[in-house]
């Protein structure tokens, strides 16, 4: 960051204005000239402007600034209490403040990544528009992040094209910085390049950056961070009907799980080797898998609602109605804990749906599949749902005589299927 | 397939998601670990 730059940074923090730094040392206009880099001001002008701020110019800090960063940076890629992040965090910005240091773009580059982690994605993108005007001047390691917390940016945001061009541009990045980057920060940029093929559905190019990242975390004896590659494994494997390959991976990660004690992860496995068994029609042992998750109580009820949502279907496929009754009622217990409505739409959509019909309210569960649930659907181009719930629809006009309307419903799950095959 | 956001707040993020995946936010069976490792469980602002 350019001094002039690091200046009005610390000067409005402070909230003095241009004449209150300025007097007695330089005129307003030559500051102003100063803290837009238009001009060059001696050491010694600097000098006294930065004891005005309070703010040290010599390096006497900076071996503790730097050791401090690093430890913050590591914080933001691993397993961490979120209020140790924010303490340190707290404490680097309080030295960074009374010290100009060679690693406050990084810090400043750092902090999307940050916000991204708490959640607070206003502030991210904030940051992200503050940077864009110095990152021409960034070097390959500063860019090396730049580009990767943006493609964060808009995981977060579930844009995943417009991550993946981020990352690339990340990994491009690496390739200059053989000497400078750790292992550790290529496994992990690998890894978040596999997700987000997978969230592509970019199969094989999942498999090929999991691999690589899972190479390294072996290395690294990162368990954890295998098991999570392990899962991208199974997702791909299972993609391409490679069944058996899916089933290790997942069992491996199952595995990594338990030694691990990570009830998360264990979870996130069996949801995921539930789906596995529910698309090869082995119900049994997918009801098996989602059943361990949706009691388990470490687990957060919008997460438990998402897996009660597929075990609903599943019961209700193999006409266990009164297994399917027990669950739904499981799940508007689960919706009644769930604040923020917003959050569960999707799932209180499902519940409802087959709440409805079992409860033989045919008039609301019409009501509810044609005026809320497939629109709802449509907006989110979810065509592989909407297949599902418009059969289940015309399934049921069918049933009633209702021909006409039934073959609406089969007709436009016949342009979901289409809309599919063009993806 | 594009994914809704779900208007997260950092309450909101904290009492949701695995922590190590993403707050599901459509029918997407398939689960994904997250990009963000992070363990939300031990956190209580």
């Amino acid at each position: 960051m350019e001094i002039g730059s690091f200046i009005k940074l610390q000067r409005t923090k402070q909230e003095k204005t241009l004449g209150e730094l300025a007097e007695g040392v330089v005129s307003i206009s030559y500051l102003s000239k100063i803290e837009n880099s238009k001009t060059q001001a001696s050491p010694e002008i600097i000098k006294l402007l930065c004891n005005r701020l309070g703010i040290q110019i010599d390096n006497r800090e900076e071996e503790l600034i730097k050791e401090k960063l690093n430890d913050w940076f590591s914080m933001l890629f691993e397993v961490n209490n979120k209020e140790e992040i924010i303490k340190a965090y707290e404490e680097i910005q309080e030295i960074l403040d009374r010290n100009l240091s060679e690693n406050l773009l990084l810090f400043e580059i750092h902090k999307i990544r940050y916000y991204l982690i708490l959640g607070e994605y206003d502030e991210a993108a904030k940051k992200i528009n503050e940077l864009k005007g110095l990152s021409n001047n960034f070097d390959s390691l500063q860019q090396f992040y730049w580009y990767k917390f943006r493609g964060n940016y808009y995981t977060a945001l579930s844009d995943y094209s417009h991550a993946m061009q981020m990352y690339k541009k990340s990994e491009e990045k690496s390739g200059y910085l053989e000497y400078d980057l750790e292992e550790i920060e290529i496994a992990d940029l690998n890894y978040t390049i596999a997700v987000t093929h997978s969230k592509l559905r970019n199969t094989l190019e999942a498999i090929e950056y999991a691999n690589k990242a899972l190479d390294i975390y072996m290395k690294l004896y990162n368990f954890l961070r295998c098991a999570q590659c392990h899962n991208i494994l199974g997702i791909s494997y299972r993609r391409i009907k490679m069944y058996d390959k899916a089933i290790k991976n997942y069992n491996l990660a199952l595995h990594l799980g338990k030694l691990n004690n990570n009830r998360q992860l264990i979870q996130l496995t069996n949801q995921n080797l539930g789906y596995l068994y529910s698309t090869k029609g082995n119900s049994i042992e997918a009801i098996k898998h989602y059943t361990e998750v949706i009691y388990d109580k470490s687990i957060q009820p919008v997460e438990r609602l998402a897996t009660v949502s597929s075990l609903v279907r599943e019961y209700y496929t193999i006409k266990n109605y009164e297994e399917t009754r027990k669950i739904v009622n499981y799940g508007q217990e689960l919706i009644e804990e769930i604040s923020d409505i917003e959050s569960c739409r999707i799932f209180y959509y499902v519940i409802y749906t087959y709440h409805y019909l079992l409860t033989e309210e045919y008039d609301k569960f019409e009501a509810l599949v044609k005026q809320d649930f497939l629109p709802y659907l449509q907006k989110h181009e979810d065509y592989a749902s909407v297949i599902i719930y418009s059969k289940l629809l015309a399934n049921h006009y069918e049933k009633i005589h209702k021909y006409k309307d039934a073959s609406k419903y089969y007709k436009e799950a016949n342009f979901a299927y289409e809309q599919i095959i063009n993806i | 397939m594009k994914k809704i956001l779900a208007g997260l707040s950092l309450g909101a993020l904290l009492v949701t998601g695995f922590a190590f995946a993403d707050a599901p936010t459509d029918l997407s069976m398939d689960r994904e670990p997250s990009v963000f490792s992070i363990n939300q469980a031990t956190v209580e602002l």
